[in-house]
């Protein structure tokens, strides 16, 4: 799993000059953490309204709305962690990495918790999708959204 | 074993209660110990009276509605059919067959009718005019028949004689077979059911011309007569001041003839004394259109009463009289008795609200809720809805299920401004429809939501679907998803 989530996302944003970075939320499992997020948080989002939500009145807009609430909690949830990962770690090499701003670390990691917010709001969208077009066939009452 | 209970409806009386009664099959109710099928015949000379007619398109309606069902199990469960449907073995829906037709009744005046007017003015048959002048009045004799007897049941004891020698009743006797009944309906006030009950009775019990005779004499039968439970605007030709009167000698009539003869199994009397509604005056024909009435409906739980304990009926004619548990002038459920309480709320309740929410619940959910849905993309066949815009636009609702919805709508409505009141509902709005049930409000969502959801939630059940008959899904859909809010809200006297 580690690995998995770990192409995921180093295939999106890796970059060999701040290794340590990478490698650190590899070895701390942080990858992970960020990928439940977007596989899970989704999953909870859309069972809740495919199969609790029995409001018979649903329209594709309201999907929608689900479909962005589902995103803000998964960025709000991935800004943290991806933050307390980064910032918060028993590190050391990193940690120092970080305060010498000589080595351009801080500047980098900064912009870094933003990155998998963004990444993992997008991820959110495209695995809320297919779990919409699964959950549907299942559904009493939203199988008719979003299409 | 299959049994078929005959009704006749005699004059306008006959067809309101026929009226009451198909409203509660609509409802689901059902006559129970095996009486698959009922067959309305109604007897009324007055061919063009707004009562008959009414009745005969409801019965039509439900007809065409139920054919559209697949095995339905809660509305419109029970089976009506005509003498003609059972007798040539057709489905085709003619609501004229539920009439007996009498002959020369169309045009005719009585006095043309009995050939007053073809006796010379010579000796011999001067006598015979007098001895009929005796016995008619010139008004009576100067009457057109095609608008019934105007309250002169000595007119309409001669007219309606010749009915036993009709085809019809030839049909009748030919498709009675071991374990049917007959009920009779009639009012004792009138002109046209107070001479009907006897006369059909006679024949029923003694006419050894009518097929399958053997089996009708010993046939249980009950009847159902009406005693005088509304007055007129205004006293003519008819006058409701002599229906009392007139009720009085005829039950007189009734005692010595057919009780103390026991010539009737059953017997059920119905009236109401002092009663202060006031129907628009008319002798017959379109006018006479009177407005629904409790004690109809209190007739129509008769005949379920008749049903429910014929097994065991005994030899000595049985009287029945119909009462309700609070003397008041407006009725709801809790004033009857708890077994016609429990009898009424349930069917009744479930039809008024899915009647309510054809009319002011469909718009919010008609190609919104999945329920009216038929085009659901990457949905197998067997999950769309059947019941999409195309089916609630197509003539057969409007036609059929809408109209038959209206004449429902009417029946409660016009019980509610007779007197007694019969008014178990409240006013509701698309808000709060679950509020409906009068002294009982629930707890939680008060819209229609909740149907929609049961709705939803029936839609992909097998049982409900049908591709051939069209009205299955929203007739059995709206039977169970009533059912389930209205059990779960305790609408429902269980």
């Amino acid at each position: 799993m580690k690995d998995l989530f770990a192409s995921i996302y180093e295939n999106l944003i890796y970059n060999q000059q701040y290794d340590l970075v990478f490698q650190h939320l590899y070895d701390s499992g942080g990858y992970v953490k960020l990928g439940l997020i977007f596989l899970i948080v989704p999953l909870l989002c859309w069972l809740a309204f495919y199969f609790l939500w029995r409001f018979p009145y649903g329209k594709w807009w309201h999907w929608l709305i689900w479909l962005f609430v589902a995103f803000f909690i998964v960025s709000g949830l991935t800004y943290g962690i991806a933050n307390t990962e980064i910032f918060a770690s028993n590190n050391t090499a990193l940690n120092n990495a970080i305060s010498d701003s000589s080595t351009g670390y801080d500047n980098f990691v900064s912009t870094l918790p933003f990155t998998y917010l963004l990444i993992n709001g997008l991820l959110s969208i495209l695995v809320g999708f297919v779990y919409s077009l699964i959950m549907k066939q299942f559904s009493k009452i939203q199988i008719h959204l979003p299409f | 074993m299959a049994r078929k209970l005959y009704i006749f409806g005699i004059g306008g009386t006959g067809s309101r209660v026929l009226k009451a009664l198909t409203m509660l099959f609509a409802s689901g109710v059902k006559l129970g110990n095996d009486f698959d099928t009922v067959i309305p015949i109604i007897i009324d000379p007055d061919t063009s009276n707004g009562d008959l007619n009414r009745t005969k398109d409801i019965l039509r309606l439900y007809q065409e509605i139920r054919n559209q069902i697949e095995q339905p199990d809660d509305f419109y469960s029970q089976e009506i059919k005509t003498i003609n449907e059972l007798s040539n073995n057709t489905q085709v829906v003619n609501p004229d067959y539920f009439q007996f037709k009498l002959k020369g009744t169309d045009s005719n005046t009585f006095n043309q009718y009995i050939g007053f007017d073809s006796l010379y003015e010579e000796v011999k048959e001067k006598d015979d005019k007098s001895f009929v002048r005796l016995l008619y009045s010139e008004k009576n004799l100067k009457s057109n028949l095609d608008v019934g007897f105007k309250g002169n049941p000595n007119m309409g004891s001669i007219v309606l004689n010749q009915f036993t020698n009709s085809d019809d009743f030839i049909k009748f006797g030919q498709t009675f077979n071991d374990g049917d009944a007959i009920f009779i309906i009639n009012s004792i006030f009138g002109g046209t059911g107070a001479a009907g009950f006897p006369l059909l009775l006679k024949n029923l019990r003694g006419n050894d011309k009518l097929p399958k005779h053997a089996k009708i004499k010993d046939a249980p039968i009950a009847g159902i007569t009406y005693l005088p439970y509304f007055s007129l605007t205004k006293q003519d030709e008819i006058n409701a001041e002599s229906f009392e009167e007139k009720a009085k000698i005829a039950l007189d009539y009734y005692n010595r003839t057919i009780i103390t003869q026991n010539q009737i199994n059953t017997l059920y009397f119905i009236g109401n004394r002092g009663n202060t509604n006031h129907e628009e005056y008319a002798v017959g024909g379109q006018e006479q259109k009177n407005k629904a009435h409790f004690l109809e409906l209190a007739g129509a739980m008769a005949i379920l009463d008749f049903c429910k304990n014929i097994n065991s009926l005994t030899n000595t004619t049985q009287i029945k009289e119909f009462g309700i548990e609070n003397d008041t002038q407006n009725i709801s459920f809790s004033d009857l008795n708890i077994e016609n309480a429990k009898l009424l709320s349930g069917p009744l309740t479930k039809f008024k609200v899915y009647t309510e929410y054809l009319n002011k619940g469909l718009n919010k959910s008609l190609g919104v809720s999945r329920w009216t849905k038929s085009n659901i993309k990457l949905i197998s066949n067997n999950k769309q809805s059947l019941l999409d815009k195309n089916y609630f636009n197509s003539a057969e609702y409007k036609t059929q299920v809408k109209a038959f919805n209206n004449y429902f709508d009417e029946w409660i409505k016009e019980m509610k401004e007779n007197k007694p009141v019969f008014c178990p509902f409240e006013d509701i709005t698309a808000d709060n429809i679950l509020e409906i049930v009068k002294g009982n409000i629930p707890k939680g969502n008060k819209n229609f939501q909740p149907i929609d959801v049961q709705n939803c939630l029936f839609t992909e059940n097998v049982s409900i679907r049908s591709y051939e008959k069209k009205h299955t899904m929203l007739i059995k859909m709206f039977g169970k998803s009533t059912e389930k809010v209205l059990s779960q809200k305790n609408l429902i006297i269980r």
